[in-house]
């Protein structure tokens, strides 16, 4: 299989790019999974950065995280990360919320440049408002948000944790899916993180995404052994082999000509079920 | 057997399929995400086209302007393939009127579709349910006469299209539709990494399931008929590539004698000998094909795990389905 003529998107990653024979392609979106500190986020950060260096727009979707913390984590790593866009959609005050339309939803949140974000950043306006997060209102919310500006990459943090916010409001198989196709429509290139799932259960988003990048982290002696696979990539050849991968203040850095060492493979294997 | 075959296009798998596939019946392909279910199908399709038969790729994940871009890497010109777009619009959310798929977009060729995504239109997107998806599929069915079809995938008609309650009436529907038509279709089931029995693979006269995992030599791709009615089959788990030329079947070397000890197989042996794993005993119990539907010869050289694999499968098979 050649890549043909598919504009590729760097990741960041270089290593990742050789295993990707070039990046992701444009305009698509992509899962991104893996288990809780796995380094999901980061990627995505740095999915972002790579996007803004090159000059291009570059949005990201705080779901888990506030905004101000993520700031705090990634200047702790001494990585400039002020030209990111954010949209806020972390529930604060959930609690004390009083339903409001979709229409005010999109209409409350607003996309502050990640530099703006003050430590304690919540405003008045979104006290009063607390308005619920749906997989619906972040659609509309996006639809606002991408009719000012042509991003060109978008990263949602998470998606995992946007459809348990939104169980019982709306059917979360169908909303998925019209967001992801919004997503394309709207030609940006799209990664969307998602928990390790469940193996007996299929997540929409994965089946839908046109690729997924998986993140590993397990146990292996006495030490955290990291490595990153390639689940599936439409259109493209790319590497299937697994390869070690690292987490550092340099963020992440995959090396597509290592092998994974005999003992990280076998606890690979073992989590590897038949029939995959 | 009277009647002729129906060739997949895949090179080995028609041998372990023992000619191919029964014409006018209903098959799925199953298998985890990036097994290569999309490119078997249109495969399938492909080698229909090439012997002059009428092919129709429905399609409900993926943009046909993708799965276009997609299949040249295959050097595969899908021009002259009819394709009906059951992708679905963007939701709006808002009170403004859906109209009906059937009446509003049509069958085409493939040469036809853009370079670009379809665009949802501003006003009243478009609604797309298993019921209108069948009206177009009967009313294609009366304009032309198709020999294959592919529908891609069946898990997207039953996540998306069909309500939660309906879903398995609706499932069952579907096929006896589909066997009304009187094709040969090739419908793609995406399977979590515990595969379960559901109503689809149940349905079908026929499973083909393709497996992927890893091992020392990296991602590993095999090939297996779960169930074939009305065919003796090979039983084999089979190497699976795919290559430029697209999907590509060894028959000449079953996957069980390639493998080096570390391989994955010998952890799955030991999986499914040991009491512990659970959840994949219950898979091996409830695998689609029960004994009595399931005209399977077992080959004599079968490996001790085929046999106690078939073992607890028989053990079970009175409430298997």
């Amino acid at each position: 299989m050649t890549s043909g003529q598919s504009e590729r998107v760097c990741t960041g990653i270089s290593g990742l790019d050789e295993m990707l024979e070039g990046g992701l392609i444009r305009a698509r979106p992509y899962v991104v999974s893996g288990t809780s500190g796995s380094g999901k986020t980061t990627f995505g950060i740095q999915f972002l950065h790579q996007g803004v260096k090159q000059g291009e727009r570059a949005l990201l979707v705080a779901i888990d995280e506030p905004p101000s913390e993520i700031r705090e984590n990634f200047r702790a790593l001494g990585w400039d990360v002020g030209k990111i866009r954010i949209l806020d959609v972390h529930p604060t005050a959930k609690s004390y919320s009083k339903r409001v339309s979709l229409v005010e939803v999109a209409a409350q949140r607003s996309v502050g440049a990640l530099r703006e974000a003050a430590p304690n950043a919540k405003s008045e306006a979104l006290k009063q408002a607390s308005p619920e997060i749906s997989i619906q209102s972040l659609q509309l919310m996006l639809k606002q948000e991408l009719q000012d500006i042509k991003y060109a990459r978008v990263v949602i943090d998470s998606v995992t944790s946007l459809k348990k916010l939104s169980e019982g409001m709306e059917d979360t198989r169908s909303s998925i899916s019209s967001l992801l196709r919004f997503v394309s429509e709207s030609e940006v290139t799209a990664l969307i993180i998602t928990d390790l799932p469940d193996p007996a259960e299929l997540e929409s988003e994965i089946f839908l995404a046109r690729g997924e990048v998986r993140l590993h982290k397990r146990m292996v002696a006495n030490r955290i052994d990291r490595f990153v696979t390639i689940e599936k990539f439409r259109g493209s050849d790319h590497d299937t082999m697994p390869r070690p991968m690292t987490l550092s203040e340099r963020g992440i850095t995959v090396d597509a000509r290592k092998k994974i060492p005999k003992a990280s493979l076998r606890t690979l294997q073992a989590f590897t079920q038949y029939a995959r | 057997m009277a009647k002729e075959k129906v060739k997949t296009g895949v090179p080995g798998l028609d041998e372990m399929l023992n000619g191919g596939l029964i014409p006018g019946r209903s098959y799925v392909v199953s298998g985890t995400s990036g097994s290569g279910k999309t490119t078997l199908g249109i495969q399938f399709l492909m080698q229909g086209a090439t012997q002059g038969e009428r092919v129709i790729y429905v399609c409900l994940d993926e943009p046909p302007n993708e799965i276009k871009h997609n299949m040249r890497s295959f050097g595969w010109d899908l021009g002259n393939m009819q394709v009906f777009d059951a992708t679905p619009d963007v939701m709006n959310y808002d009170k403004t009127p859906v109209r009906d798929v059937s009446t509003e977009r049509r069958v085409l060729y493939f040469r036809d579709v853009g370079e670009e995504i379809r665009k949802t239109p501003d006003y009243s997107p478009v609604d797309v349910t298993i019921n209108t998806i069948q009206e177009v599929l009967k009313q294609e069915m009366k304009v032309r006469k198709y020999s294959r079809i592919v529908i891609d995938s069946l898990t997207s008609l039953r996540y998306f299209y069909i309500r939660t309650s309906e879903e398995n009436s609706s499932m069952i529907s579907f096929f006896r539709l589909m066997s009304d038509l009187g094709v040969t279709s090739l419908l793609t089931v995406q399977l979590p990494e515990i595969a379960k029995p559901d109503v689809e693979v149940h349905m079908s006269r026929g499973e083909i399931r393709l497996h992927k995992w890893i091992d020392g030599r990296g991602l590993m791709r095999g090939v297996t008929v779960e169930k074939y009615r009305g065919s003796n089959h090979d039983d084999r788990l089979r190497p699976m590539k795919i290559t430029y030329e697209g999907v590509v079947v060894k028959m000449a070397s079953p996957v069980r004698e390639t493998h080096d000890s570390d391989s994955v197989l010998d952890a799955i042996e030991e999986m499914m000998s040991s009491k512990e794993n659970t959840a994949l005993q219950a898979q091996i119990q409830d695998a689609p094909s029960s004994p009595q539907n399931d005209p399977v010869k077992p080959t004599d050289d079968a490996k001790p795990e085929d046999k106690s694999k078939r073992e607890s499968k028989s053990g079970s098979g009175g409430e298997s389905q």
